[in-house]
């Protein structure tokens, strides 16, 4: 090729190379695809992990440790290891019910939609938080709210407003998502009145299982300033080879 | 006053036609009937909701920590996180003549399952014994008895049975929240049902004995939430309140002491609203009879005319003729009178002692948040009996008023030539 053809070319390539990126650098932010990045963020194929739950109220302390599993977003497991006493409780998720599992009578039972908002024993998350059973790309209509700078991150804030349709309990949802690579900052939970419920915290950020995640999270009540849960990931790992069956009403009496 | 001409002839005019009396008579005794019994029956359906709002499962009084409602925490027992004698506490309250029972109350919330359904539920914690004494929601159960203490039983409204699907001897599961933060879980075996007629009510509250549910929740024995009083008349309630308040300041300085009126004022409101309705059933069904007997009484004193143009021919004065014919009103008023009480007593004590029930045709009424049933039981009010005899009286004679006037303007010498 000749020299004039190919710089050229050359440049024609730069140009389109410019194009390309500087396309994505100007292309819209998806809310829905960012919001779901995030739900998606502690669970694969499949997970199993080990969690240590901190419960600090106006009565009591309560420190909890547990193992954690998921599979898509249908299968959930969570089991309590420690304290003793409560060892071998379980709250599992499968496809449409809820179930916890109670060691001390050896019986189960179902929980309702109606108590998914309930507090997760004693906690300040709910039974939803812990199995994850709505979505909030299903439940919410997602808007960016905001595009900058906080306290030197590059971030995006996300508004959450209730679909119609929506069986949910909190009025409004923020999001504050990290633009670098999308691990969630913080969260604040609104209920139908506008007033703050409760907010999140998502700090400790480490490499778990083969990614980024922030390994602690803290959630605190907003009607009563000095209590909070933390929620610590102590490890993480993905596909791990389970499958449904896992999720069973008689696994969680007889733990493998 | 007998004596006189005027209350002579009033009294004789009454047999001029006897029919015509009788029926006048009847007018006013069935308006007298009418006003007392249905004022009777209001009564009584007052004070069933009154018995109803404070006897049935609340009591007219209740003790509880300053801080405990409405929130109804947990953490708020009597006495805080010390507790208090409870036993002492029950005997202290109860040295006033005028409390019938006291007993104490442990609350929480919880979860009830069996099988499938799983319900949210307020555990409320009794002393089945005490309670029989003083709340009345427990006294008829539906179906099986009440609980033991120490074996794990409980008892429910029919309309959480219903919902859980339970029979009597089946189990339940029942999960709380305990004080010290641990989920406290346990199987109970249904022992029975209650009913109130509240769906509230019914489908709310799981009832077991004290410490079983102090057990569960993880609170000594020491920690109640409520000691409740039965009072003999729920309207001395507030009386007693204030003295029991007085007796406890000393000791529990963090406890309060709550009459029911206090609890729920709307009651107390409508009460107060229906006591002014009574006074409006006697001006509709006096006024409404005012108008038959004043039309009786005209034509009467038509019929008449001669006669009183006689009379005045002869002297009397106008007024005169006013006083007979308002003496023959009172006449006929008295004679209603015992009439009306005649047909009214027998039914009023028939109904006082065995009330007609009409449930069978609607069943239960909620009103003002309880229940009453629709039996027509009717209480005696003297105060109203009285009222509605004088507007009787009041009636006869007012309806009387224009046709004695007319009677003394009647020009004698035209009636009697035959105009």
């Amino acid at each position: 090729m000749g020299r004039m053809a190919r710089t050229r070319r050359c440049a024609g390539l730069v140009a389109l190379g410019w194009l390309v990126t500087g396309g994505t650098v100007l292309a819209q932010v998806d809310p829905i695809e960012i919001i779901d990045r995030v739900e998606q963020l502690y669970r694969g194929e499949s997970s199993r992990g080990t969690t240590t739950m901190e419960i600090v109220t106006e009565n009591w302390d309560r420190e909890i440790t547990m193992e954690v599993w998921s599979l898509g977003n249908d299968y959930s497991l969570v089991r309590i290891q420690a304290p003793a006493r409560e060892a071998g409780t379980a709250t599992l998720k499968a496809d449409r019910d809820i179930y916890n599992y109670l060691p001390k009578v050896d019986r189960t039972i179902k929980i309702p939609a109606s108590m998914m908002g309930g507090s997760w024993m004693g906690s300040h998350f709910t039974n939803d938080d812990l199995v994850q059973e709505s979505r909030l790309i299903n439940d919410y209509d997602i808007e960016l709210s905001f595009d900058g700078d906080r306290d030197g991150v590059l971030v995006w804030e996300f508004a959450l407003v209730p679909k119609p349709e929506a069986a949910v309990v909190w009025g409004r949802i923020e999001y504050r998502v990290r633009q670098a690579d999308y691990i969630p900052l913080a969260v604040s939970y609104y209920d139908e009145d506008g007033e703050l419920a409760r907010s999140m915290e998502f700090s400790d950020f480490a490499n778990m299982g083969g990614r980024l995640l922030p390994r602690l999270m803290m959630m605190r009540s907003a009607d009563k300033p000095g209590e909070y849960t933390s929620m610590r990931y102590e490890d993480l790992e993905f596909d791990v080879g389970i499958d449904e069956s896992f999720f069973s009403l008689r696994a969680l009496q007889n733990p493998r | 006053m007998l004596q006189s001409p005027w209350s002579r002839i009033g009294l004789r005019n009454l047999g001029r036609n006897p029919k015509r009396t009788v029926l006048t008579a009847l007018g006013l005794a069935v308006g007298f009937f009418t006003s007392v019994v249905m004022v009777g029956w209001t009564q009584g359906l007052m004070n069933e909701m009154v018995d109803n709002a404070t006897g049935l499962v609340g009591g007219q009084i209740e003790i509880h920590d300053a801080e405990f409602l409405p929130e109804r925490s947990l953490y708020d027992t009597i006495g805080g996180r010390d507790g208090i004698d409870v036993e002492q506490l029950v005997a202290q309250v109860s040295e006033d003549e005028r409390i019938i029972a006291a007993a104490p109350r442990v609350y929480a919330g919880g979860l009830l399952s069996s099988g499938d359904a799983t319900l949210a539920g307020m555990l409320m914690g009794v002393d089945p014994e005490r309670e029989v004494a003083l709340s009345r929601f427990l006294d008829d159960l539906v179906t099986g008895r009440l609980p033991q203490p120490g074996r794990n039983e409980l008892v429910v409204g029919t309309e959480m049975a219903r919902q859980l699907e339970s029979d009597i001897g089946d189990e339940v599961v029942v999960v709380a929240p305990g004080a010290d933060g641990s989920m406290g879980n346990d199987l109970f075996t249904l022992v029975g049902t209650y009913r109130t007629g509240l769906v509230e009510i019914d489908s709310a509250f799981a009832v077991l004995p004290v410490q079983d549910l102090q057990a569960l929740v993880v609170l000594d024995e020491s920690r109640i939430h409520e000691v409740v009083v039965s009072t003999e008349d729920p309207w001395l309630a507030e009386e007693v309140a204030a003295v029991v308040a007085a007796t406890l300041e000393g000791e529990m300085p963090g406890a309060a002491v709550i009459p029911w009126t206090e609890l729920t004022p709307a009651i107390v409101e409508y009460t107060a609203l229906v006591d002014v309705f009574y006074f409006v059933i006697i001006v509709i069904v006096f006024g409404l009879a005012i108008f038959g007997v004043a039309n009786t009484m005209l034509m009467a004193t038509y019929e008449r005319r001669r006669e009183f143009a006689v009379m005045l021919a002869v002297g009397t004065t106008p007024r005169g003729v006013v006083q007979s014919v308002l003496y023959e009103a009172a006449a006929l008023g008295l004679f209603s009178l015992a009439l009306g009480v005649a047909i009214t007593w027998p039914v009023m004590v028939w109904w006082h002692n065995a009330p007609p029930d009409l449930t069978g045709l609607v069943g239960d009424i909620e009103m003002m948040g309880s229940v009453v049933s629709l039996t027509m039981r009717v209480e005696y009010d003297m105060g109203f009996t009285a009222m509605a005899a004088a507007a009787l009286m009041l009636t006869a004679l007012l309806s009387a008023l224009y046709p004695a006037l007319r009677a003394s303007r009647v020009p004698p010498a035209d009636i009697l030539s035959g105009l």
